[in-house]
């Protein structure tokens, strides 16, 4: 199982690149969720839901997916619950305020935390393979 | 397991020395909770403050709310795991300070989350704005990680309340309630006609911020599992939850869980409340496939006729509510479910972020997107530079006259997903 | 203080003039109130009067919708109204159309507020129900004092400009608009005891329907065509020259069965369409074009197909209630299980 993490989040960039392959997207948490979608069509499947967080999304910049290669066609599960945040996101409309330095450091931070439980659990599924 | 509670009514709340409670007021010294928390060297500065109902006080941003109890019999201590040793709680006799509350406050993270207004409309919207409230702002030690400082804030908090606690230790209750669980096999002699029901509770755990505490385990860690629902009443659960306002559940939610209070005035009557099955809102997929097969499994391997299941946060929680609902409906168990909504300002977008037809039984805690003008207050209580920083505000709440104009979801509480308030939506 | 100037607008059969035979009224403005106005000016006491009433007749203003809007907008406009009420019209769709169209068009095109009053089938209400506000009724005039008690004190809030509360506050059907109102009890206890209702097996109601998406499991394919007995179907609205049954240009009530035994074609002539919803010209030049008997008698000869059922049905499909539809497919399902039919092809417009 090849696992990847799609993110917009320079501290995700920072914490697991050279551990899990990290797809660094430079762009909104929007841009992040239609390239997880995009690979969906391309085969891959969702490991972590990609509404991540309490935090609205027009409050946080960043979102993190882990994701998972898969062998044999699509997984239309993945595909529909990304569409679906997709809507959510949308719906929420942008970030609505300019973030200072520290607090744009702050969300990375809670962004990374979020994906990084998810991360563990899915390096451990691997060794299992 | 029975538990009785006896119900101290705190009348009053003033800072004083020596610290005590006697005939409903509760005195506290201070200097003396100051000098506790600051034993923490993680904390660099804490700062009490109290805000009574009516007042024109503001008290933001909070991170949680926590009632003061004391355990007089029975094994264990408050809090088990966390502040108390890991004993199993939940039977003897806990004393419960009603009428107050433990704010903690301070920013933790840059933005802002969680306003209690004390008087004016927003007050409506809270449960806290009817308590007196001890507040602590808390301040972190210079450079320190993020994590560490919400472990420190928290931990002020739940100390703080056991602090309180103690001072009721010989005062003689206003009143006092049996809350009894019979055993599997006890139960179904006593009530054999009467529907078996069950509480589905899901914890918010999720990474930083987003966390809750069963016996001091991260609920990240857990796999769906059987509580009694007594040892709830004596902190089995803590919240480590800040996000968002509106739907988290704090630790005061936790300790009078109110689907628990009213099962339990229905126990013997109408239904027979089985137990409580607490399962998690992990981010990884398998974890969210794992737990609910595990809640279903449990749901029918105690015999349940019907279910109440609950939930904490936005967007991802919806798919393991949905989840949840629908293999325990498959089982032939009746749910109802309890949450809130995200329709947008206007209330015409899809509430929730996951539906199936399965959930027919819906109550909610209403729209947190609806917009609320909250008039300026004569006193903030916490941090100065809150104001345009509130999630669910923007650049321009802040209004000329010192008003806010923001969405219900700053309100801490104001659309529980335990049906903690009477505020719903059609 | 000023009394509020109401506007109401009633069909053909609650102003007296007639039933359905008195349908082709055309519009026309009186003086005061009429009918059930009388009933709504007794719930206003003070507050409020019906300075006009408008009356139209069901078929006149579906089948002149633009004309009879504009006129009637005019005459709204002209009396000053505060706020238009319509109907109530229960579960009569076609004044439920008319109802609906008023409200709406009065409050886009003038900002003048509108209510009126359905019965949750009506296909007025999944129309209108987001441009207007719908009282919830019975679903027939037995139910007009129910309904008016509703609908007077919401048309003086909306005349006043007040806050508008939640639908079960207020009375109306949902408008797909979500609104919060504080409850007598808390959720947790209105948790336990819809749970206690729906394990007794009694009716409850969510606080929340989960959107739904009718979703209907297809069937598997047809292994053999060539032998497999098909049957036509319509929502277009093709019926015998004549229409002897009667059925309606819009909320249809009924369906046909008709014979097409023998038939090659469905000559020009001997078939029209009855469907109000789009211009019948082609459809009656060429009945074909909407249900496709001449096609699939050509396929039956040709040997793809293994028979073309002897009977087809049609209803009309426009403005009708999902109610009927459910109704009569059910019944039209029955009917072509029993003459061993393997397939329908179903057409609509």
């Amino acid at each position: 199982m090849k696992i990847l993490i799609i993110s917009n989040n320079p501290l995700i960039l920072r914490t697991w690149d050279g551990k899990i392959p990290v797809r660094y997207i430079d762009g909104s948490a929007p841009e992040v969720l239609l390239a997880v979608r995009d690979l969906c069509h391309l085969g891959y499947r969702l490991l972590t839901h990609p509404l991540s967080g309490s935090i609205k999304p027009n409050e946080t910049p960043y979102k993190s997916v882990l994701l998972a290669g898969t062998c044999c066609g699509t997984d239309t599960e993945s595909i529909l619950l990304t569409e679906n945040a997709i809507d959510v996101v949308q719906r929420f409309g942008p970030i609505r305020r300019n973030w200072q330095e520290r607090e744009l450091k702050d969300f990375q931070l809670v962004d990374a935390s979020l994906l990084a439980g998810a991360a563990e659990s899915a390096i451990a599924d691997l060794k299992e393979i | 397991m029975k538990l009785e509670l006896g119900y101290l009514r705190v009348t009053d709340l003033r800072f004083g020395s020596p610290s005590a409670f006697c005939n409903g007021v509760l005195t506290i010294d201070a200097e003396a909770v100051r000098a506790m928390i600051l034993e923490n060297d993680k904390v660099a500065d804490v700062q009490l403050d109290i805000a009574k109902p009516g007042e024109s006080i503001r008290i933001t941003p909070v991170k949680d709310v926590i009632q003061p109890r004391i355990k007089i019999e029975g094994p264990g201590g408050m809090f088990p795991g966390t502040i108390s040793k890991v004993d199993t709680v939940g039977s003897g006799k806990t004393y419960v300070l009603e009428g107050m509350s433990v704010v903690t406050a301070g920013k933790i993270v840059g933005f802002q989350e969680g306003i209690i207004d004390m008087s004016g409309p927003g007050a409506d919207y809270t449960p806290f704005s009817r308590l007196l409230n001890l507040v602590l702002v808390i301040t972190p030690a210079e450079g320190l990680p993020q994590h560490e400082y919400e472990q420190a804030v928290r931990s002020a908090g739940l100390k703080t309340a056991v602090w309180i606690g103690e001072l009721a230790r010989n005062a003689v209750p206003d009143r006092s309630m049996i809350y009894e669980t019979p055993g599997i096999r006890e139960g179904m002699a006593l009530y054999p006609d009467l529907p078996r029901v069950g509480y589905v509770m899901m914890l918010q755990s999720q990474g930083l911020l987003h966390d809750t505490y069963v016996y001091g385990v991260d609920a990240k860690r857990i796999l769906p599992t059987v509580l009694y629902p007594t040892e709830l009443m004596d902190g089995a659960i803590i919240s480590g939850n800040c996000v968002s306002a509106c739907d988290k559940n704090t630790t005061y939610h936790h300790l009078n869980n109110s689907v628990i209070e009213d099962l339990y005035a229905k126990h013997g009557k109408e239904l027979n409340f089985v137990g409580v099955i607490i399962t998690n809102e992990n981010v990884y997929l398998a974890d969210k496939q794992r737990s609910s097969d595990f809640t279903a499994k449990l749901c029918e391997y105690l015999g349940l006729d019907g279910a109440i299941i609950s939930q904490e946060g936005f967007g991802n929680p919806d798919t393991d509510l949905i989840m949840n609902c629908r293999k325990i409906e498959a089982k032939g168990i009746k749910t109802v479910i309890i949450t809130d909504e995200y329709a947008g300002q206007d209330g015409r977008s899809q509430s929730l972020a996951d539906s199936d037809p399965a959930a027919d039984a819906c109550v909610t805690g209403g729209n947190a997107n609806m917009v609320i003008t909250l008039p300026p207050m004569d006193r903030v209580i916490g941090t100065l530079d809150y104001v345009t920083r509130i999630a669910g505000g923007n650049q321009n709440s802040l209004q000329p006259d010192g008003s806010i104009v923001a969405e219900l979801q700053v309100i801490t509480g104001a659309t529980n997903e335990t049906g903690f308030n009477r505020l719903s939506a059609r | 203080m000023e009394k509020l100037r109401v506007v109401h607008y009633i069909n053909q059969f609650y102003a007296g003039i007639g039933g359905e035979e008195k349908a082709d009224t055309p519009a026309e403005l009186r003086t005061g109130a009429v009918g059930p106005g009388l009933a709504l000016t007794a719930q206003f006491g003070e507050r409020a009067e019906i300075v006009a009433t408008i009356v139209c007749g069901d078929s006149r203003f579906n089948e002149n919708m633009e004309e009879t809007t504009a006129q009637i907008l005019a005459w709204v406009a002209a009396q000053r109204a505060d706020v238009l009420i319509a109907g109530p019209a229960f579960n009569a769709g076609r004044y439920g159309v008319a109802c609906g169209t008023v409200c709406s068009e009065v409050t886009e095109k003038l900002g003048i507020p509108a209510v009126t009053g359905m019965y949750v089938e009506n296909p007025g209400v999944d129309m209108y129900r987001d441009k207007t506000y719908i009282i919830s009724t019975k679903n027939s005039a037995a139910g007009m004092r129910d309904a008016v008690k509703k609908m007077a004190p919401l048309a003086l809030k909306l005349a006043l400009h007040e806050r508008i509360g939640a639908s079960v506050e207020e009375g109306y059907l949902p408008r797909g608009e979500r609104v919060n109102f504080f409850e007598k009890e808390r959720g947790s206890l209105r948790a336990v005891e819809m749970l206690l209702r729906k394990l007794h097996g009694e009716t409850f109601e969510t606080e929340y329907p989960m959107p739904s998406f009718d979703r209907v499991a297809p069937s598997p394919a047809l292994k053999d065509l060539s032998h497999a007995k098909i049957a036509l179907v319509t929502s277009g609205g093709i019926v015998p020259h004549g229409n002897p049954d009667r059925i309606e240009a819009s909320s249809a009530s009924r369906f046909g069965e008709y014979c097409i035994a023998g038939l090659d074609t469905l000559q020009s002539g001997d078939w029209e369409t009855a469907h109000g919803g789009y211009d019948p010209v082609y459809a009656n030049a060429d009945p074909n074009c909407v249900l496709p008997a001449d096609a699939l008698r050509r396929l039956e000869k040709e040997g793809v197909i293994g028979k073309l059922h002897d009977l087809f049905y049609s209803t009309v499909g426009n403005g009708t209630a999902v109610a009927s539809a459910k109704k009569f497919a059910q019944e039209i399902g029955r009917r072509l299980l029993d003459s061993g039919v393997d397939a329908v092809l179903l057409t609509s417009t």
